[in-house]
């Protein structure tokens, strides 16, 4: 998943970020150990976001945090109901 | 999986693609540029334009880094890959990108040292383990990737790293997206904006499409559900008379962006006079150059980089499928002489790229299933 290979394409080229969990912080180098949701590990540049804690969920693009990942269900960015009758299965 | 099956849920999709039925005008034919290259391809991978009625027509904008680059760039790389004790790093899919006559991958066969990196911060750390050699990053990419670049330089800088170089290609979106509504090639009725770049520069420089061009704008992310909800607050936006920026994906997109990307890139860019985009020409203002704080690391200073402008090859469309005027398999040598194995031009080569993406998804005409 956050591999840059040439032959399946490449996530950095393609704007592609991922949702990754802090594992392990390292303030002094703004760095911390991140696990993606297929629990691949990796090291992740955090100084756009800090401060973050363990368990927090970044998200991830070229090795840098560029945002958190924000728990949202989906049709939440809409400033007016989009879909009435699917509604109620958004928790 | 978190943060990815909810946004796939079929049975929100399908209510969402009849809310978007009941808002179209079926006297009207509708024209959307989706700007980003993520979404051209989360588009077709996941059958979103299926689920659309015919009159709504999703055109493909020029939000892919890779294509955007000039075959000229590609030679400058190629000519300092092949620079005596270089270590060339780029990203995956820049090695595949055609030069006038080989790509970086060609180069590397040949005996250059190209090596693929994930991040910047790969590059800088191949350079600190290889202290003896010269290690250029080729960095390309929107303003998505451009603070990446920007923090390994910072770092480069603080560590003292001096066998480190980027060879900044980094553009920006707003002015080909100017380019393009200034062009009479192209009317376009709204815009999907591209999710990532705004989660760094925020949903505010896109309030010129509105302010100034009176066309609404949806910042969307990237899963299928984002991108039909993305469409039904354009056309209803259209619907209404309403011309405004809204923000889909604001569980992650802050309206002002990320304050710390925009300082340090402030801090380590400024903007080159003019750029050379593929298939739009020069635009003026469009890319960034290592800032004179930073020179010490602009490989285009530290190396003779040759900067001839080549001519895209005359049989490869790419200029028009950027700028959304033809369809990508509307161009002569889609899916015949080019194909993802053998681009020839660089919208097959990365899968964001719209002729990559019609190719892998199967979309080899126009004619598509309306549901």
């Amino acid at each position: 998943m956050t591999e840059c290979v040439a032959d399946h394409g490449c996530i950095t080229c393609g704007d592609v970020a991922i949702p990754m969990r802090v594992a392990e912080i390292d303030h002094r180098r703004c760095l911390a150990l991140c696990e993606s949701v297929d629990g691949q590990r990796e090291s992740v540049e955090i100084a756009l976001v800090e401060p973050v804690r363990a368990g927090e969920w970044l998200l991830v693009h070229a090795g840098t945090a560029l945002s958190r990942a924000a728990v949202q269900g989906p049709l939440a960015g809409a400033q007016e109901p989009l879909v009435a009758a699917g509604r109620e299965a958004v928790a | 999986m978190k943060f990815v099956d909810e946004f796939r849920d079929a049975e929100l999709g399908r209510a969402l693609a009849g809310e978007i039925l009941a808002a179209v005008d079926p006297r009207r034919h509708y024209k959307i540029m989706e700007v980003c290259g993520g979404h051209t391809h989360s588009i077709y991978k996941y059958g979103v334009d299926d689920l659309l009625p015919s009159n709504v027509e999703l055109v493909h904008g020029p939000g892919c880094p890779v294509c955007v680059i000039p075959m000229g760039r590609v030679d400058d790389g190629i000519a300092l890959a092949n620079e005596p004790g270089v270590i060339f790093t780029c990203f995956g899919d820049m090695v595949r990108v055609p030069g006038s006559d080989q790509t970086l991958l060609d180069a590397k066969a040949r005996g250059a040292d190209v090596r693929i990196v994930y991040s910047p911060l790969d590059a800088l750390r191949i350079a600190k383990q290889n202290p003896e050699r010269e290690v250029v990053f080729f960095a390309i990419g929107f303003e998505t990737t451009a603070p990446s670049t920007a923090l390994t330089l910072r770092r480069a800088k603080a560590e003292k790293v001096k066998n480190f170089s980027v060879m900044c290609s980094h553009v920006t979106i707003v002015p080909p997206l100017r380019a393009l509504l200034e062009s009479p090639d192209l009317r376009l009725d709204g815009f999907i904006g591209p999710g990532h770049v705004a989660t760094v520069v925020g949903a505010r420089p896109f309030q010129f499409l509105p302010d100034q061009y009176g066309k609404p704008v949806a910042i969307s992310g990237f899963e299928p559900l984002d991108l039909l909800q993305s469409v039904l607050m354009v056309l209803r936006q259209l619907a209404d008379g309403r011309a405004e920026v809204e923000n889909q994906y604001a569980r992650v997109v802050p309206w002002e962006g990320n304050l710390r990307a925009l300082e340090i890139m402030d801090e380590v860019f400024a903007l080159r006079a003019h750029f050379e985009w593929r298939g739009l020409g020069f635009i003026s203002q469009s890319a960034l150059r290592l800032s004179d704080e930073y020179a010490e690391w602009d490989a285009e200073l530290r190396f003779s980089v040759p900067g001839v402008r080549v001519a895209d090859p005359k049989a490869c469309q790419c200029g028009e499928v950027l700028k959304g005027v033809i369809k990508p398999w509307e161009c002569k040598v889609f899916g015949t002489a080019c194909t993802p194995e053998r681009p020839i031009g660089t919208c097959m080569v990365s899968p964001e790229g719209a002729c990559a993406a019609y190719y892998n998804y199967g979309r080899f005409a126009r004619e598509r299933e309306v549901a």
